[in-house]
């Protein structure tokens, strides 16, 4: 839904004012990218976008904005050839491919009465762009194929639009649009071209924050809640400030440095603000600055703080509201970055853990119960002995040294290597050939929005050996993608409604 | 024509207060007697699902003594007030597959089938509802929440959620403001253009509809269902003037130390679903009081609602507190229903409210002896202050009867084991 927004303000302005979002996003599979793919609109959500589409076309033809919106100057109280010109131009960049005249025709008409019965030339061309921004092409985004042969791939305007919301989370603009019109999106080297053009656009950011918010679910953060009696330095803006943290450094990593995103899970570096640096126990290096201030700091050379598994997000994002979770933060180690599947808990399963005791006090000691009985052993042992090293850390992220007055043992065996904390085993994962591979099945599935099939592991097994090559870079994983021949297929959308057994 | 003065009484409620609404339906819209809304031959039938999450304990849900003897069990206590209004609905089951902890028990109540990929196989029995008595009011059905969360259970189709609002001042909008003129206030310029601006989306989506595949199809028919919903709501315009809901309740509620304000919000939400029926904006809701697997941090447990029903040890005190406050929130709301006079009787007595959750016991995510709560509906025959002890029995059967009370012409309902073809006997006198 963000999408919609980011669009409307990328195409007129900051100076938008939207209304809230028309739909909340639908999770599919983990990924609000794949979830859009089947997501229609609620009666409500219609009526949502009856009010934004209501407002932004006041806004758009308003004094404020009508000089850079309309380029003609009406000659009178109905001027057909200005809303003509004008809905074309608007017309193909909210609906990203040019409109045919019998699109353009009623809404000529719609403004025209419009401006006859209100005296005025730009309330009728308000209802043309209500209608434009109302219609289904602009809010469903509609995959068309260049013929209509069994395996055409998708026409160039689709296909334009594919790598705008790919790369940038916005539409087209009108540079990519002149270049699906003229065809050079169907040739290599002139597609090369634009795709780097794309990525050095600064909407690239927005594109690459969009994919990781995505992959690493942090739009969860939003809900994130503590018991603040327990947690006394919680507050409702953690969440906010635990995302952006993830995101700055993602932007860093990939736009600002062009470094190993394999670096990702090592680093000492990160991006904090006040509230952030006073968690994680380090000195903020500005006096007096304002709360959403970021700046970059580094992380001491010897704790057990470390790069993507050291943040907040991750740590306070997979916990309970009272207590650590070394399930469901194993689960996110596996899930998330190794693209392991975890099976879910059988649906009458007592998964109750059994209470702090003299004999198991810790966490730790009090899940081996749950190791003991083979039918939890199954799962538990591939995500607890992995989330188990991040107990130094409590559920809203901050280090301990202590869990119910036990010392906490941190350590653990990956990959039969042994490790002493979170720090070694990020170390760990870093060298794991799975998380590169995971990266790119991530962003490939979030890029077609869709989940990948045994179809497509060639191409992950291609992409991924690009993705080595380039020494691990993802602006060089987003090019392979965008240039790929699964990303201008098209493919049917999955069938929600299967026939009963 | 008195407005009510909305915001001294809102106010009263955040103070704590336990604030009783009392909103008769406008002389204008009743006939001479005050029987029934003028032209209409009686007042509306209406329907809601009230629903909260994780589930129950059993051993503390099931009234032991059966018919009009029962006594209130201890999760029940808060309902003392409205306990000749309730239907205990016990010993039925959700029979389809129990394939995914909170999901597959309402799905199985609400559509008769097994959740699939993640959302419902069909529309849920509100909608379902919601076609056949929805279609007189602005709104065919509202789904509003009290946790804050947009998800929501009600679904018109698969991938099609009808999300919840849970900002009541959000709430009261979209009831009472913008599109609606207020008496008195200038008109919106705009409306009158509505009409010709919806027609002509309705002409371009139309042409696309041409153009797309059958899945595709599908979700555009949603989209213009969305069309005609606006332009029903433009005609119904004339209607919703006559009630006057006065001033709009505050932007929203704070958490209160990580701890969602649930009382007060519930209130707001009761208050605000209470003037939507009684006002005829629709007759049909969905209240999602709290989520599936929702790890709200609940009056001063320990822990999440969610964490605790999986944790917490031996006959789950805490869980059972947690479970009286919710209960307590639904004793308001049916309260508020019945605050409002109609005719001879009051608004509960139109309105029957399916009380459930997402799984019976919790802590196992079972679906035998699924929770079942009704209330009102006394005017629509529903059994008052009754509990009806079925034999394991499906489910299905108790939304099969709810399905053709309000109308509906269906003679099953379900599939494969989720299938009946005979309502349950015995709900209603």
């Amino acid at each position: 839904m963000a999408q919609i927004e980011d669009t409307l303000r990328d195409r007129f302005g900051d100076t938008l004012v939207l209304p809230p979002p028309i739909e909340p996003d639908v999770v599919s599979e983990s990924s609000v990218s794949i979830g859009a793919s089947h997501a229609g609109y609620s009666s409500r959500g219609v009526e949502r976008a009856l009010a934004m589409a209501e407002s932004v076309a006041q806004q758009v033809t308003s004094e404020a904005l009508r000089g850079r919106v309309v380029e003609c100057i009406p000659s009178a109280l109905r001027d057909d050839a200005c809303v003509d010109a004008t809905v074309r131009r608007w017309g193909r960049a909210l609906w990203r491919r040019p409109l045919d005249e019998e699109e353009v025709q009623p809404l000529v008409t719609l403004a025209g009465v419009a401006a006859e019965t209100t005296g005025d030339f730009f309330a009728g061309l308000a209802q043309a762009f209500g209608a434009l921004l109302l219609a289904p092409d602009f809010l469903f985004r509609v995959e068309v194929l260049a013929s209509e042969e069994g395996a055409a791939p998708l026409d160039a305007y689709p296909f334009a639009s594919r790598l705008a919301f790919f790369l940038w989370g916005v539409a087209p603009d009108d540079a990519l649009l002149d270049a699906a019109g003229r065809g050079a999106l169907d040739d290599s080297a002139q597609l090369r071209a634009e795709v780097r053009r794309m990525l050095d656009d600064p909407k690239a950011r927005r594109g690459l924050r969009s994919f990781v918010s995505d992959w690493l679910r942090l739009d969860r953060l939003d809900a994130l809640s503590l018991d603040a009696v327990r947690f006394p330095s919680f507050s409702p803006e953690l969440g906010a400030a635990a995302r952006e943290e993830v995101l700055r450094t993602a932007e860093d990593l990939v736009f600002d440095r062009g470094a190993d995103v394999r670096t990702w899970l090592t680093l000492r570096t990160t991006f904090v603000n006040r509230r952030l640096a006073a968690l994680y126990g380090v000195p903020f290096p500005e006096r007096g600055a304002p709360h959403d201030r970021f700046v970059r700091i580094e992380l001491p050379a010897n704790g057990a703080r470390v790069g993507l598994l050291g943040t907040a997000a991750f740590l306070a994002g997979n916990a309970h509201p009272t207590a650590t979770s070394p399930t469901l933060r194993g689960k996110f180690v596996s899930q998330a970055l190794l693209c392991r599947a975890i099976p879910d808990p059988p649906v009458n399963l007592n998964t109750a853990i059994p209470e702090p005791s003299a004999e198991a006090i810790t966490l730790r000691d009090r899940l081996r119960a749950h190791a003991q009985d083979p039918g939890c052993a199954s799962c538990h042992k591939l995500t607890d002995p992995q989330g188990l090293a991040f107990e130094a850390f409590d559920a809203i992220g901050r280090h301990r040294w202590e869990d119910e007055g036990a010392p906490i043992d941190a350590s653990g065996t990956w990959n039969g290597v042994r490790f002493a904390d979170a720090a070694e085993l990020s170390v760990l994962l870093a060298r794991d050939e799975r998380f590169p591979r995971c990266v790119t099945t991530k962003l490939l599935a979030y890029g077609l929005g869709r989940v990948l099939g045994s179809d497509d592991l060639g191409e992950v097994d291609r992409l991924h050996d690009a993705l080595a090559a380039g020494g691990y870079r993802l602006r060089g994983l987003l090019e392979a993608i965008a240039m790929s021949a699964s990303f201008r297929a098209a493919h049917a959308p999955d069938a929600l409604t299967t026939e009963a057994p | 024509m008195k407005a009510l003065d909305r915001r001294a009484l809102l106010q009263g409620m955040i103070g704590g207060a336990l604030v009783s609404i009392a909103l008769p339906p406008l002389a204008a819209m009743m006939n001479g007697n005050g029987t029934a809304y003028a032209g209409a031959s009686s007042f509306p039938k209406r329907f809601g699902v009230w629903f909260w999450g994780n589930g129950i304990l059993p051993h503390a849900w099931v009234p032991s003594a059966e018919g009009a003897a029962w006594e209130l069990p201890p999760i029940m206590a808060p309902l003392a007030a409205v306990r000749d209004r309730l239907l205990v609905v016990s010993g039925t089951r959700v029979a389809t597959l129990n394939t995914t902890p909170h999901e597959a028990g309402p799905a199985g109540l609400l559509t008769g089938d097994q959740p699939r990929n993640g959302t419902m196989a069909k529309e849920t029995l509100d909608q379902a509802i919601a076609l056949a008595i929805g279609s007189d009011t602005r709104f065919r059905s509202l789904e509003a929440g009290v946790q804050k969360a947009t998800g929501s259970l009600s679904h018109t189709g698969p991938g099609l959620m009808n999300p919840c609002e849970t900002d009541p001042h959000a709430l009261f909008q979209r009831l009472f403001g913008g599109g609606v003129q207020q008496p008195g206030a200038t008109a919106d310029p705009r409306l009158g253009l509505r009409p010709s601006l919806l027609d002509a989306v309705r002409g371009q989506a139309l042409r696309l509809r041409a153009k797309v595949g059958v899945e595709d199809r599908r979700r555009l028919d949603q989209h213009l269902e969305g069309i005609f919903a606006l332009e029903r709501q433009l005609q119904r315009q004339a209607v919703s003037l006559s009630c006057a809901p006065g001033a709009a309740p505050p932007e929203d509620l704070p958490d209160r130390d990580g701890r969602p304000a649930m009382h007060e919000r519930s209130r707001l939400m009761s208050e605000l679903l209470t003037l939507a029926l009684s006002c005829d904006q629709t007759r049909v809701f969905f209240q999602m009081y709290s989520q599936p697997i929702n790890n709200t941090l609940f009056g001063t447990a320990p822990a999440g609602h969610h964490q605790l029903t999986h944790d917490e040890p031996g006959e789950q005190p805490i869980v059972l507190e947690i479970l009286q406050s919710i209960m307590a929130d639904l004793a308001g709301f049916i309260a508020a229903l019945g605050s409002v006079r109609e005719g001879d009787g009051t608004l509960l007595d139109n309105t029957i409210i399916l009380a459930t959750t997402d799984c019976s016991f919790g802590r196992n995510h079972s679906l035998d002896e699924y929770p079942i709560l009704l209330a009102g509906g006394g005017a629509l025959g529903l059994k008052q202050g009754f509990h009806l002890r079925a034999r394991d029995d499906n489910a299905s059967r108790v939304s099969l009867a709810l399905l053709q009370t309000f109308g509906v012409r269906a003679n099953e309902f379900g599939v494969g084991p989720g299938r009946v073809t005979e309502p349950l006997t015995g709900m209603f006198v």
